[in-house]
């Protein structure tokens, strides 16, 4: 787990087309609104543009409530065989999570004004949803969203 | 309440307010909202909200959050709240991130609104 962490936290941020870094409350929606940007420049459907959008907005608001800053990076990949592709990494040097399993469980929160669905929702909106995170260290969190076809 | 503390406009339909939310809610509007909507309430003595969201194209658990405390704190203060205008792509996210939205009578639309106030 360590290292995973370590790994992760390192990515560089240039790989990336967006980055925001997250500091203020105002920063959640400028995520959120570039999430969108990218998805639609994919052509994602209205409703996959949303749920990137919705996914964004939580990671970027978890980042502000508990390691207060931090960052959102997005990529267009292209060259999968699972077709366009979004990822999204949230990293942040906070304090970690002492047991992301437990944060995983809808319904859990360390925080008053929730309803202890984010990360649990961000993982049923995307494709793929991996966690790392080490107290004293920081968390990432990184997710992907495919192009659907009709 | 001056006009410089809404952040968002209402208009006043019979005894029921009509908030029309045509901006992007972030934290912090919606809690501005939030505390818009109880002075409201309580000055111009409605029965009931009607929030039309059809135009806010990311509802997330926070905003969730928000609205539906909002609508127990209506309740409190003997006014009902009705939401309105849930976009498709937001009510499948809701629904897959498996978001209630408690608190609310919901509505189609404005016009099914006013008949359930």
């Amino acid at each position: 787990m360590e290292g995973k962490v370590r790994e992760l936290l390192d990515i560089p941020a240039n790989d990336f087309d967006v980055v925001v870094r997250i500091a203020r409350e105002e920063d959640i929606a400028v995520a959120r609104q570039m999430a969108k940007q990218l998805a639609q420049e994919l052509g994602f459907s209205l409703a996959d543009v949303t749920k990137v959008a919705t996914a964004v907005s939580e990671l970027a608001r978890n980042i502000y409530r508990y390691a207060q800053t931090g960052k959102i990076m997005i990529r267009k990949r292209l060259e999968e065989n699972g077709g366009p592709t979004i990822e999204v990494v949230a990293v942040d040097h906070g304090p970690g999570i002492e047991d992301v399993d437990l944060v995983l469980t809808k319904g859990y929160t360390t925080y008053e004004r929730s309803l202890g669905i984010g990360l649990s929702g961000i993982r049923r909106l995307m494709d793929s949803f991996e966690i790392a995170s080490e107290v004293g260290t920081g968390t990432v969190v990184r997710v992907e969203k495919r192009r659907r076809r009709f | 309440m001056t006009h410089k503390e809404r952040v968002v406009p209402t208009i006043r339909v019979g005894d029921c307010l009509l908030v029309p939310i045509q901006i992007d809610l972030d934290d912090k509007t919606v809690e501005q909202l939030q505390a818009q909507l109880l002075a409201e309430i309580q000055e111009q003595r409605v029965r009931a909200v009607i929030l039309d969201v059809r135009m806010v194209e990311v509802i997330d658990s926070y905003i969730s959050y928000t609205l539906s405390e909002t609508a127990a704190m209506a309740r409190l203060m003997g006014c009902r709240t009705v939401i309105c205008g849930i976009r498709p792509p937001v009510a499948l996210t809701l629904a897959q991130m498996g978001i209630e939205l408690q608190g609310f009578l919901v509505a189609r639309d404005l016009e099914h609104a006013l008949t359930l106030v």
